[in-house]
């Protein structure tokens, strides 16, 4: 179970699994968009260990500039990975398909879930609820982290997500609830 | 009224940067830069992308900077799809990728969808990047104007903007119907085989 053997909040435990799979990952490229449930991983990669020499870690004002900034950096060799939350979802779709998607490049999007149980918003549902609906019409490839998945293979999937972006050569998604359903 | 027009810039700047990647807007650059030039390994066109070109030249001169080359990423949009992703303006300030130089050709209308207006007459898009902490932008209106300015990007630290302000005129262009994927890989070949050659020449 979550949390329990070693107390920690199933944020925390989650956070930290969640980080160590971007850390295998080893980006070169960390973008980001502020997002409070995200505040763990965020940190890590902005003022804690994740902040090495050599990686550039950067905000993206919005979800589609990211994606495209993405797209050239995977045009010139480059390992970014983007993290943000899914009530962006909306509007990185025209930039997903009409770059990575369709020029067959891929690309590493870690997105934390938004308006399920535990949600204290009462407005982000209504987009939140919708990830999955608009990244299946959008033909995206997505995988979902969340407490059907033990927490301890959590790095591994997100791992073997980054090999599947670029086998398939082509956008993937991992959905990470970090707020425990 | 502007004497300059957009395909007298685009064989401009291939005339002075011809092995440089360039990352093309949608639409009329892109078709025009094709009829000027041809089908070149250094072009990469967005067949989509309105309001991300910037983004695009942004993220390929940061990974540039990773793999040792010296080129400058050229980006060649329009005033349209800038306004659409303005943001990126503040993000290019923020990293300040020294290779970066983007034109802005600004005819001041969507010219491929009837010429409807856009908002740049009213704003200073030089005052905009000056503002956004880029090292350098300047505004543009002729043929002596567009030498100078190219050799000032071409020399100086970015990022740096050109706002270049052209007519309407349109070239006889059809469309370009490449299928987007080899696009890409044609892109990534061409910047692989320019690595080759700069490694050789540092070696000799």
């Amino acid at each position: 179970m979550d949390g329990q053997e070693t107390g920690q909040s199933v944020l925390e435990r989650r956070s930290e699994a969640v980080i160590a799979g971007i850390e295998a990952i080893d980006p070169d490229h960390v973008l980001h968009l502020a997002s409070s449930t995200l505040k763990i991983v965020l940190s890590h990669f902005i003022e804690g260990p994740g902040a090495r020499p050599g990686r550039r870690v950067f905000a993206m004002p919005r979800e589609e500039e990211g994606v495209a900034i993405a797209a050239g950096l995977e045009l010139a060799g480059a390992r970014p990975v983007l993290i943000f939350q899914d009530n962006g979802i909306g509007n990185l779709l025209t930039s997903l398909l009409t770059l990575p998607q369709p020029y067959h490049l891929p690309l590493l999007a870690v997105v934390s879930r938004r308006g399920g149980l535990g949600e204290y918003n009462s407005m982000i549902h209504t987009i939140s609820e919708r990830t999955e609906a608009l990244l299946d019409a959008a033909g995206v490839r997505w995988f979902q982290l969340d407490v059907r998945t033990p927490v301890e293979r959590w790095a591994a999937e997100i791992e073997r997500a980054w090999a599947f972006a670029r086998a398939t050569h082509r956008p993937v998604f991992v959905l990470v609830n970090l707020m425990g359903s | 009224m502007a004497n300059l027009e957009r395909a007298d810039v685009l064989r401009h700047i291939d005339a002075a940067a011809p092995d440089s990647p360039v990352v093309l807007s949608l639409g009329g650059i892109s078709r025009e830069m094709l009829a000027v030039t041809g089908r070149k390994g250094n072009h990469f066109v967005s067949l989509d992308a309105m309001g991300q070109t910037i983004s695009v030249a942004l993220g390929l001169a940061l990974g540039l900077d990773q793999r040792g080359t010296e080129d400058k990423v050229i980006a060649i949009d329009g005033d349209g799809s800038l306004l659409m992703g303005l943001s990126v303006l503040s993000t290019v300030g923020h990293l300040r990728p020294g290779r970066l130089v983007v034109y802005v050709l600004d005819n001041g209308v969507y010219l491929a969808t009837g010429g409807q207006p856009t908002a740049s007459a009213d704003i200073d898009l030089v005052a905009v990047a000056k503002g956004c902490n880029w090292s350098g932008a300047r505004d543009v209106r002729t043929a002596d104007e567009l030498g100078a300015a190219t050799a000032w990007a071409l020399a100086a630290d970015g990022p740096v903007l050109i706002r270049v302000y052209i007519g309407t005129a349109q070239l006889p262009a059809e469309y370009f119907l490449e299928d987007p994927a080899i696009l890409a890989e044609d892109f990534r070949r061409w910047l692989r085989a320019s690595e080759t050659v700069t490694a050789e020449r540092r070696v000799q």
